[in-house]
């Protein structure tokens, strides 16, 4: 039997957890890759292979809008922010889920 | 205040974009030693996904700023109704004329005849070295069509009107072409309903009719079972046999019945013809090329089969050829095509000085606008930002004049077939109001739009914003002010163009509406009258025509107010009609071929008495010069100079060509000469006429002239009509017009060129003196202090009057010694349109810059007076 990790779970709510994320308030990528990890309890890794492209997709559909700003160290970043259109996103993400996580659970814990 | 990502974006590379963010997500992760491992393709997915989102970025940033724009040019536009509404209409005017051309001269010039393949069409006239296009003589025709090998089909036309009897018995005159049956096959035609003709219609017994889809509907409320009925066409039963659709119209210049066609019957050509029958020229030839045959090689095949006819046949075809064109051209006369293009660049000026006096209000417009311009461009707007802002607005008006336009096009579009002259425009040429000038319509508005905007923008945006702002006096600089002068030395030099070639074609229309005709009646009521053509009717002999106009002649010079009569096959300008060959007996023998040929003209025996010609020598027709008596002629003055040298005329002998099915040789005594008369206005030699008296040779149609004992001549028409009626209901008068209205018709084309232009200049002349008035009003206002403190500094009211007035005739002088020179440059090139005036024409060329130099005054007065009334303690006080 192939081992399952959490990590292998988490590409498909990925977007979801972004946006989550940044409903919280703006943040840089790594900050947004960190908050995810720290939530899971470090046990899964949000690669930047995942992560940046799911970025720039949810950019270009207009739920996130980016913009330069300066991170704790004075560093120059790239900053994201939730739009309107992402926060309504967020909504629709989060029903589907509880209406997915209600139904495995259900069925994949039943005693 | 943070820079939105979006204009940072364009403004730092995308791969540097990728390239920083990954790194610094890299260093993170190093630090905390959270080691995540890197992905060497995420840096292309970024790139790639990246790219797609900054064009859809650049295309909705677009879209928005265009919102914008658009929403502040029409907050502008609610701010200055009075500006807008002439800009508008000024750009409204101009555009709708340049339409409505642009739809005659896409019609004429630019797209195809309306036919299947319109390129292999052609057009084929015999020709011989000094005349190029003579229509072909039936049996010639026949032979080419047998022996030539370059064309699918190849039919002969032969205009002729007809006469259709109603079912409640009344005749009425309808447009016919009598056509071989290749004819439809030649343009490809597919019938409405029923069929065309076929080889077989040659032979039949019973007479066939193709109805024009026009005269289908008109005629008989577009009823599909007319086809297989049976209609009297000139006393005789036709079978209808099909319909055919609209653009189906061949206008042929020469078949003389311009206008649309009602019916097609078949032309017959009889095979056992006799050699006499080579003589007459009256088809006219259509053709379709094979494929991949060019017009050089078929006009050689013709020529060969030309020749040998010259062979076989030399006393009629010796020396003939032909003459091939495309059939586009030989619809298109010259004269249709230069008019168009006279037009169109006329109103293409029109344009030009609209789009120029929409640019001067502009200007104006905008130095009142200066402050909020440099507001703008200090909150951060680029000046490319603020000239798409101000092309933006440009165009929101270039919008609203094109719907304008198109409405004033369409108007134009409406009215111009009662005012163009008729057959100025062919049949064939359908004029319509499609997409291609709604696009064309479109496209002018935009580029009159952005002409007009650029160049005040690019001077609105120019000067430092700081300047600007800090200017309160809103005085325009020195140079946007020498930009305004020359915009209007350029309208005036362009309506001095105009004017110029307004004048030379009026000064045409005048001296043509003013030529001599030869004749000294003036009031007359004329129409032609005509037999249904019919060799086997009651009228198939001569004598029972002779007899007939005679009874006409008869009755209605009984009727009440009718002083004299007369009958004449054509009137004097009223076009040419039949020519007919002849020779001098007794001068040297000539071959048939090169025989000269005059106008020749049936007339009856008062008709120079009517028509008031006087005769010169000898006598005029009597009434005993008819059918039986000795033979006679009467010739004119410009006749005994080209044939009669050396002998007296009178008792010279001529063998004159009869009019007749079979043509054949009449030797006459010329019992007189006559004053010389014009066929047409713009004649310039002298065209040699034959008169016969009109019972020695009596034709189907012969035109009525009718004197009145005073009063109005139309007046009489009803009774007139009323008195051929009680001689014979089947002939049917047409062409009902008094002699005063045939004399205008024949100068209508010139009239028509001279008003148009002569409109069109005036029009010019009005805008270029409002641009006139403008600038020296804008100038004024600007220069009140000047003015003002001048004449607090004892300057005298009249110095600063003739201050105005001097920059004003600088402006217009320039303008107009420009046009004027340019004018000379042009003038040759309406040289076709001209008579008797010369390019140069020193009338015109004088009044023109008068009139523009009263005009000018007359604009610059206003604004002097108003410079010359400025109070120094007002002037002072303004600020």
């Amino acid at each position: 039997v192939a081992d399952k990790t959490p990590n292998d779970l988490l590409h498909g709510s990925l977007d979801a957890l972004i946006l989550k994320t940044l409903a919280g308030g703006p943040r840089h990528g790594y900050a947004i890759a960190r908050f995810i990890e720290q939530g899971f309890g470090d046990v899964v890794v949000v690669e930047e292979g995942s992560l940046y492209p799911a970025l720039y997709r949810m950019e270009r559909r207009g739920w996130l809008e980016a913009e330069w700003g300066e991170s704790d160290l004075g560093r120059r970043v790239k900053v994201y922010r939730l739009t309107r259109q992402g926060r309504a996103q967020l909504a629709a993400e989060t029903t589907a889920w509880r209406q997915f996580a209600a139904g495995v659970s259900k069925i994949l814990l039943a005693q | 205040m943070k820079k939105s990502l979006r204009s940072w974006l364009w403004s730092v590379p995308l791969e540097q974009e990728v390239d920083e963010e990954l790194a610094f997500h890299r260093q993170m992760r190093a630090r905390e030693r959270h080691d995540a491992g890197t992905d060497p393709r995420v840096r292309d997915t970024l790139i790639t996904i990246g790219r797609k989102r900054d064009r859809e970025m650049r295309l909705t940033q677009w879209i928005e700023d265009f919102h914008k724009d658009v929403g502040v040019a029409l907050r502008q536009i609610r701010r200055a109704p009075g500006f807008t509404l002439i800009a508008v209409v000024t750009l409204a005017l101009g555009i709708g004329a340049n339409s409505a051309i642009f739809a005659v001269a896409d019609a004429v010039l630019l797209k195809p005849l309306p036919f299947n393949d319109p390129d292999r069409l052609v057009m084929v006239w015999e020709g011989r070295t000094e005349v190029e296009r003579i229509p072909a003589n039936p049996l010639n025709f026949a032979d080419w069509r047998a022996r030539n090998r370059s064309f699918t089909a190849l039919a002969g036309i032969v205009g002729s009107g007809a006469t259709m009897t109603g079912s409640d018995g009344l005749p009425e005159r309808v447009a016919a072409h009598a056509v071989t049956t290749e004819f439809f096959e030649v343009l490809a035609v597919r019938p409405l309903a029923g069929r065309t003709f076929q080889a077989a219609d040659n032979h039949r017994d019973a007479d066939v009719v193709v109805l024009a889809e026009g005269y289908w509907r008109r005629r008989f409320g577009a009823d599909p079972a007319v086809v297989g009925r049976t209609v009297p066409l000139n006393n005789r039963p036709f079978t209808v046999i099909g319909i055919v659709p609209a653009h189906v119209q061949l206008d042929l210049p020469a078949t003389g019945t311009p206008g649309a066609v009602d019916l097609w019957t078949v032309f017959r050509i009889d095979p056992d013809r006799t050699l006499a029958q080579r003589r007459s020229h009256f088809v006219q030839v259509v053709g379709r090329l094979k494929p991949r045959v060019a017009m050089d090689a078929a006009r050689a095949d013709l020529a060969a089969i030309a020749t040998d006819l010259g062979r076989e046949f030399p006393g009629t075809n010796a020396g003939h050829g032909v003459t091939i064109a495309s059939l586009h051209d030989a619809i298109i006369g010259s004269d249709v095509r230069t008019t168009t293009l006279l037009v169109f660049s006329v109103v293409g000026v029109i344009l030009v000085i609209c789009c120029a006096n929409v640019a001067h209000l502009l200007l104006s417009r905008l130095s009142r606008r200066s402050r909020e311009l440099a507001v703008r461009s200090a909150m951060g707007a680029g000046r490319e930002r603020v000239i798409r802002q101000l092309i933006t607005e440009m165009l929101v008006l270039g919008a609203g004049g094109g719907l304008g336009g198109l409405a004033i096009g369409l108007i134009i579009l409406r009215i111009a077939p009662t005012v163009v002259p008729s057959g100025l425009i062919p049949a064939t040429i359908m004029l319509a109001f499609d997409s291609r000038v709604a696009a064309f319509c479109a496209a002018t508005a935009c580029a009159a739009a952005f002409v007009c905007g650029l160049f005040p923008a690019w001077g609105a945006t120019s000067r430092s914003p700081l300047m600007a702002i800090r200017n309160e006096a809103r005085t325009a600089t020195p140079a946007e002010h020498t930009h305004r002068r020359w915009l209007v030395a350029g309208e005036v030099a362009a309506a001095v163009i105009l004017l110029c070639g307004a004048g030379l074609l009026v000064r045409t229309a005048m001296a043509l509406g003013n030529v001599d005709a030869g004749h000294g009646a003036r009031s007359a009521l004329t129409m032609v009258v005509g037999a249904p053509f019919n060799p086997a009717g009651p009228y198939g002999r001569e004598t029972s025509r002779g007899q007939f106009y005679e009874a006409v002649e008869r009755e209605v010079e009984s009727v009440p107010g009718v002083a004299s009569v007369a009958f004449g096959t054509t009137l004097p300008l009223g076009g040419h009609w039949y020519q007919q060959s002849f020779e001098v007996v007794g001068a040297a023998p000539r071959r048939e071929a090169d025989r000269p040929a005059a106008v020749y003209q049936l007339v009856s025996p008062s008709y120079f008495e009517v028509l008031e010609i006087p005769v010169l020598q000898g006598r005029p027709f009597t009434a005993s010069d008819r059918d039986g008596a000795p033979q006679v002629c009467v010739v004119d003055e410009a006749f005994v100079r080209r044939f009669i040298s050396g002998r007296a005329p009178i008792g010279t002998r001529l063998n004159v060509r009869a009019l007749a099915q079979l043509p054949a040789d009449v030797e006459r005594e010329i019992v007189g000469v006559v004053r010389q008369v014009k066929e047409q206005a713009e004649e310039t030699a002298d065209v040699p006429h034959i008169y016969v008296p009109l019972s020695q040779n009596p034709w189907w149609s012969a035109t009525l002239v009718v004197r009145p004992t005073g009063g109005d001549p139309a007046a009489l028409a009803p009774a007139v009509r009323a008195a051929i009626g009680r001689i014979d209901k089947a002939w049917v008068p047409t062409l009902v017009r008094t002699l005063d209205d045939a004399g205008r018709a024949a100068t209508s084309r010139p009239r028509f060129r001279a008003v148009l232009v002569a409109t069109c200049a005036g029009l010019s002349l009005l805008l270029a003196l409002i641009g006139v008035f403008g600038v020296l009003a804008y100038g004024v206002d600007q220069r009140t202090r000047e003015f003002g403190i001048r004449l607090a500094l004892g300057a005298e009211r009249r110095e600063v009057l003739r201050l105005v007035l001097a920059s004003a005739g600088r402006m217009i002088a320039a303008g107009a010694i420009a046009g004027l020179m340019v004018s000379a440059l042009l003038a040759r090139t309406i040289d076709t349109f001209l008579f008797q005036v010369e390019p140069l024409d020193a009338v015109t060329f004088t009044v023109v810059p008068a009139l523009v130099a009263l005009a000018g005054a007359l604009a610059a007065t206003l604004p002097a007076l108003r410079a010359a009334r400025v109070d120094p303690v007002v002037a002072f006080r303004q600020d």
